[in-house]
Formats: C-alpha cells, structure tokens, sequence
C-alpha cells in the first residue's frame, strides 16, 4: 500500500459571494483510518465533503485524492469514493432495493463490481419486509441505513460519511460502527462528521474540529482510548480561541 | 458506449417513477387540453385563410408552455430528495444525466404532441397538412421540441442544484429559446404551405438542434458542478494559517 493519504487538501479556501466558509483547510486522510469531522453548525463540514466528493470546486487550494492530484474529481475517482449526506439522498417513490439497484447497476454499465444488494442492506440492519417498500414510507432511520447501503455496495477506498448516525437507533448506532470498523480494516479511509461526540471517539483514530472555516488542532489515537477521549474532549470543550492551549491536546502532523 | 448504458439505465428508472405517478404526463396533458379547448373556443370560427398563420402559433405556443412546465417539474424529484447530488458523486458519466432527463422532458412533450396535433388538425382545417403528411409533421415536432427541451434541460438542472428558484426558468428559458420556436413556426408555416423546400426547413432545425445539444452537452457539468479552472494549486489568499 502506498504511503499517500487516501485523500488531501492543501490549503483550500472556499467562500460563497462574501462569506468565507473555508479558510486555508489543511487535512489528510490515510488508508485504514477513521477520521472524525466535529465542529458547529455552520463551521463548513458539508462544505468539506462537497469539496471531497467533487460535488464543489474550491476556489483555492490543492485536492488530493488516491495519491494524485485531483482539478476535477472524474468518473475513475468518483468510482474509489462514497458519499452519504446529511439527507438521505434517495429517490422517495423507488423501494430500497430498487434504489440500490440503480446505483449497482450505473456502476456496472461503467465496468465496476458491486455488492449484491441484499446482503449488504441486510448488514446495515433493513428489515427484510421494508427492501421492496418504497423509501418514502421508510422511518428516517430506515432510510439512512439504505443511503449508507449503497455507500458501502461499491467497497469504497474512501468513505464520506456527513453525520452517518442521524436518525440511527442504539442497535442501527452499533451496527453502523462494527461496519465502519470493518472498512477500516479492509482498508478504507473514512471521513464522517457527528454531533454524537461520544460515537466518534468510539471509532475514530483522529478528530479534528472545524470552527469558521478553518482546522483547529487535532485529537489523534495513539493506542489509550481514555487518553484519547481525554484529548478530544479538551478539544471539543475548551472556549473558542484557546484550543491551542487545551492540555493533553496532540498536533496530528498534518494540521 | 459507457454514456449510453448510463443513460438508458437512468430513463428507465425515471419512466419507472413516472409511471407510479404520472406527475410529468399528468400535467403536461392536462395542460395541452386546456389549452386546445381554450383555442378552439376562441379561435375556431376564424376563416381558413386567417387560420392558417394562426396555427404554428397555437402548436409551438402551446409546446413552449407545456415545456416550460415539464422541464420546472422534471427535476423535482431530485430536488425534493437531493438526489441529484447522489448522482453527481456516484462513477455515472454527468453527460448520461443530462441525456436521460432531456429524453425524458422529449417523451413527455412528444406524448403531449400527440394530442396536440391531431386536435389542432380536427379543430381548424388549415392544420389538415398535418393529415396530409404525417412523416413530416412528426419530424417537425420532433425537431421542434428536442431543441426546445436540449436547451432547457440545461438550465433547469442548473436551478435544481443551486438555489435558484423554477421562476427564473421562465425568464432564461424564453430567450434562448426564441430561435429555435422561430425555426419551428416557419418551418410549420412552410409545411401548411406545401412548400417545396420544406425539407430545407427541417435540415436547418436539424443543424441548429445538434448546435444545441453539443452546446449543452459542453456546459452541463459546469452548469451543475462549477468550473473547473477555479481550482488554483495556489494557497488560498483568504485563508489563514491553521495552527500548530
């Protein structure tokens, strides 16, 4: 496996008319790790992700993804990353199957393999009786397990996830976190951003806070989950503006 | 042929949708009627000669507003969910997205034509060129309204992406599509005629729909992305330095 990070950002800035969103965002993304995006609303996650995905061109700044850098984020690239937004993102009058069919079957008209259907809904925890319903009579949580199926159908290399547990119950909570852990294993960098603080320390390696645009330090785990919790939450806590100075607080090399 | 296969497989998901619920044809059929009834009320004791110039105008003013209607609704089901979004992120050629909606605001319209024409041929007795010579008329229309649609398409998922509100459809759309109506109502006029280089007509609205469709085809992913010389390999000038 390569050295360079999954995905990178050098120095991007984002601003839409005259409000700056990001400001000079530095941020890597290695293979094998899950890295948590926490900030306020308003702080310019999704903006982030938009830019990650290819859904947005920066107006300044350098995106990296698969080790090569990346103007535009082509069909090849798109094919190596998933995308779940805040909002599940599916078509209200396809069932959960038919949805996930579509996507299978635009990556497969493009020469890429996916996972059967089925058996991936049925790892995120759909009941069997609601995959050939149609979405829009699903729960907000059942349709977020769908969105994150057919994140997952294609085995991405790099997974961005805008708050992936919104709407999730306990168990549906758990389940997306064995998955998660298992991508990592697999070797998938995963970027997923959470109000949930606790739900990231549980499976993160890194947290990184994003106020008004801009990366503050970083939290990263280095083998002691408590100390690593401790970190984070120093981060998380401290008052805007003296997080520099928040005690225990480790600089990823990177930020 | 990856663009096809994409954009087959996305057609056949919208028509799947469609045929759940008939918003589009609903709506655009309904409107159709409406509007021939409304013609026929106040257009159908005119004398032919005075008919004759009337009935371009009613066959591609009722195309323009019937397709200005299905294009503002053609991507409410991606703007209502944002799954536009989910296929813009997706290994799915963008051109495929394009040519899927665009074929499906072409069907509806065509469907559409379906009852206009003959409505238009039964109602006023200039329009029975239309009876006379079926091949041409469905390749007039067809012309007519790919164009139409090629164009609008473009604009329409533009506005779906970003903020921009369906009302702004109307007010871009009209303009730019003003020569291809024109192309549209001469060429009708030169068909009631008989007019001997009525296959001239039809070959220029050919040439200029496949000057639209390359046009859009070209912007469409800037339209809905952005552009990609934005992105400078230059550090924000903007951005402050992040701390260490």
């Amino acid at each position: 496996m390569s050295d360079a990070p999954v995905a990178a950002l050098k120095a991007v800035a984002q601003r839409f008319g005259r409000q700056v969103v990001l400001r000079g965002v530095d941020l890597e993304l290695p293979a094998g790790s899950i890295v948590g995006l926490v900030g306020a609303n308003g702080a310019g996650k999704t903006t982030l992700f938009s830019i990650l995905a290819g859904l947005l061109q920066p107006d300044a700044g350098e995106r990296h993804l698969f080790g090569a850098p990346a103007d535009e984020v082509d069909v090849a690239a798109r094919a190596r990353l998933a995308y779940v937004a805040h909002a599940p993102q599916l078509y209200a009058g396809l069932s959960a199957r038919e949805n996930l069919a579509l996507f299978a079957d635009l990556r497969r008209a493009a020469g890429l393999a996916t996972r059967p259907t089925d058996e991936v809904l049925t790892e995120l925890g759909l009941p069997a009786a609601a995959f050939d319903r149609p979405v829009a009579t699903h729960s907000r949580g059942m349709a977020q397990r769908v969105a994150l199926a057919r994140a997952l159908a294609g085995r991405p290399d790099l997974l961005l996830l805008d708050e992936p547990f919104t709407a999730l119950d306990a168990r549906g909570r758990e389940q997306l976190a064995q998955v998660l852990l298992g991508e990592r294993a697999r070797g998938a960098a995963i970027l997923l951003s959470s109000h949930d603080f606790d739900a990231l320390l549980e499976i993160c390696d890194r947290v990184v806070l994003l106020e008004r645009g801009a990366l503050e330090r970083s939290a990263a785990h280095a083998g002691d989950r408590a100390a690593f919790r401790r970190s984070a939450a120093a981060i998380w806590h401290a008052p805007a503006g003296t997080r520099q100075a928040a005690s225990g607080v480790s600089s990823a090399p990177d930020l | 042929m990856r663009i096809v296969r994409q954009a087959v497989l996305l057609l056949r998901s919208e028509l799947r949708q469609e045929l759940r619920d008939f918003e589009l044809l609903l709506s655009a059929g309904f409107f159709t009627l409406v509007l021939l009834a409304m013609f026929y009320l106040s257009f159908a004791s005119l004398p032919v000669k005075h008919s004759l110039p009337a009935v371009p105008a009613m066959l591609w003013l009722t195309i323009a507003f019937v397709g200005v209607l299905t294009l503002t609704r053609a991507f409410d089901r991606e703007r209502e969910a944002d799954t536009l979004r989910a296929l813009l992120a997706a290994p799915i050629e963008r051109l495929a997205i394009y040519l899927a909606k665009a074929a499906l605001c072409l069907m509806v319209l065509m469907l559409c034509c379906l009852v206009l024409v003959p409505g238009l041929w039964l109602m006023f007795p200039a329009g029975s060129a239309f009876a006379d010579q079926p091949g041409q008329t469905a390749l007039l229309v067809l012309l007519g309204c790919g164009g139409y649609v090629a164009i609008g398409t473009l604009f329409a998922a533009g506005l779906a992406t970003g903020a921009g509100k369906n009302t702004l459809l109307f007010i871009i759309l009209y303009p730019l599509t003003t020569p291809i109506l024109m192309y549209a109502l001469a060429t009708t006029r030169a068909l009631l005629d008989h007019h001997p280089d009525l296959p001239s007509f039809l070959g220029q609205m050919a040439a200029l729909d496949l000057i639209l469709v390359a046009l859009a085809a070209l912007l469409f992913e800037t339209v809905l992305v952005g552009a990609g010389p934005n992105l400078s390999r230059k550090p924000a000038r903007e951005g402050r330095p992040v701390r260490r």
